[in-house]
């Protein structure tokens, strides 16, 4: 006997002035190896169209269904529905704008965050675009993907206490690109570079070490690591600049 | 871009020193209170090595000197934390409804952290002038506070509060500064929570000398 799910989604429509936010109960049939991206999909072709949410991939890679589950920030196409209760509770991403139920626009948050850190290699060499692309050591190319597997899904912005109770918080999300730059040979950015746009309340010293970034990445990135790893180097950074202040002036 | 072309922003490094400083007023009174401790447990062994203890301070200056000193680290600790504290209602609520939400053990550590240091602000400023305006301290005096009105439910709570704020604050301070990894966080956590047992019986053990 296969269990009936009772799911409760989040339902408003911002752009309907008639829309009131409330919760809506759905019944669905769990059928093996389901998982709430198809869950969703089958409520809103058999029960109810105008359910509102977001999915591209379905394999965990591009971040777009992120949503609250029982709780937790969570991606839906990477959860199975075996692992919940009957009941599941649907809400939205916290933090960032509602578009519609569990819709939110994360990429405006994004691309501000990204402008922000100005998220792209910076550099003087020309580029030749005949040139064979530089080398790196194998271990140093892994170290940055491991860094760059963030999908940008917005889940650890929606876990951090912080980054919640103050909105210019730059979250995990943002301190580990500046991480990933750091270890990137080809940014030529110093660390008193990088200091001005971390060494900051919003920035890595507004970071409380609520740790809920780290437990909840639905990618597993090793966030916590680069947290304790930027805040003492630009600890350091700030040392040394009292140290050597004198000598400059 | 070029590197060159990046805007220069005025910035400054006083939010860095702030945090550091935060962290080091931070384990300077952990060790304080360590010491604290380890003096105060000296009542077990007799009210003469107390008031032995209590004598070597009194005649060398130091229980007033240090005491004045340990209040503003104190004082300094509090302004510094207060960083962070959400003393605004807007942002109670919203770490509130978070904490609800997402009910993780570290978010809701935070908030015991936050309670027990204004618990210590309080408790902590009344047992220092209370301490400070008797001088010098010997053990029937104590014995004599300890046993008079609600005094043992004031050090039950405060001692309670101290040994909690100083565990997870050595491990918000670890996990802060990179020195509790992913790897070896779940352990220093255990070690911390024994830590704070530690505390809480040896200090427990003292006071019920002082209370019989």
């Amino acid at each position: 006997m296969s269990r009936i799910l009772e799911i409760n989604i989040f339902r408003y429509n911002p752009e309907d002035p008639a829309s009131v936010p409330r919760m809506q109960t759905y019944y669905l049939e769990e059928t093996p190896n389901l998982n709430l991206f198809i869950a969703l999909n089958r409520l809103k072709e058999e029960q109810d169209p105008s359910l509102m949410f977001d999915f591209c991939c379905r394999a965990a890679i591009c971040g777009a269904c992120a949503m609250v589950i029982n709780g937790k920030p969570q991606l839906a196409c990477k959860t199975k529905t075996k692992d919940f209760p009957n009941q599941i509770n649907l809400m939205p991403l916290p933090g960032f704008k509602l578009i519609g139920d569990l819709c939110v626009d994360t990429g405006s948050w994004f691309r501000i965050m990204n402008e922000k850190l100005e998220a792209w290699v910076h550099t003087n060499k020309e580029f030749d675009p005949e040139a064979e692309e530089e080398r790196m050591e194998n271990s140093l190319a892994e170290q940055i993907y491991e860094l760059d597997r963030c999908i940008e899904c917005g889940c650890c912005i929606a876990a951090c206490a912080t980054a919640q109770m103050r909105s210019g918080f730059l979250g995990a999300v943002a301190l580990n690109r500046i991480a990933r730059f750091i270890l990137d040979p080809r940014d030529k950015r110093s660390e008193q570079q990088y200091f001005e746009i971390i060494g900051t309340d919003q920035g890595i010293f507004g970071c409380m070490g609520l740790l809920a970034c780290e437990d909840i990445c639905p990618k597993n990135i090793p966030l916590q690591d680069q947290l304790g790893y930027l805040r003492k180097k630009m600890g350091v950074l700030a040392v040394k600049n009292y140290l050597f202040w004198k000598k400059r002036s | 871009m070029r590197a060159t072309n990046v805007r220069k922003i005025n910035f400054s490094n006083t939010v860095a020193y702030l945090d550091l400083s935060q962290a080091i007023t931070g384990i300077f009174l952990c060790l304080f209170m360590l010491t604290h401790t380890l003096l105060v447990f000296s009542i077990i062994f007799g009210e003469k090595c107390f008031n032995k203890v209590a004598l070597f301070f009194e005649s060398t200056g130091l229980a007033w000197s240090s005491g004045i000193f340990l209040t503003i680290i104190f004082l300094f600790h509090f302004l510094l934390t207060a960083r962070k504290i959400p003393f605004s209602f807007t942002e109670q609520a919203k770490f509130w409804s978070q904490a609800k939400m997402i009910n993780h053990q570290d978010t809701w550590l935070w908030l015991v952290q936050v309670l027990t240091g204004i618990v210590i602000l309080l408790f902590g400023s009344i047992h220092i002038w209370v301490i400070l305006n008797d001088l010098p301290i010997t053990a029937l005096k104590s014995k004599h506070l300890m046993q008079k009105g609600g005094w043992v439910y004031f050090y039950v709570l405060f001692l309670f509060s101290v040994a909690f704020h100083l565990g997870l604050g050595l491990y918000r301070i670890g996990v802060k500064w990179g020195f509790i990894t992913s790897q070896n966080r779940l352990k220093s956590k255990k070690y911390l929570f024994i830590l704070v047992g530690t505390l809480i019986m040896i200090d427990s053990i003292s006071l019920l000398f002082f209370y019989f």
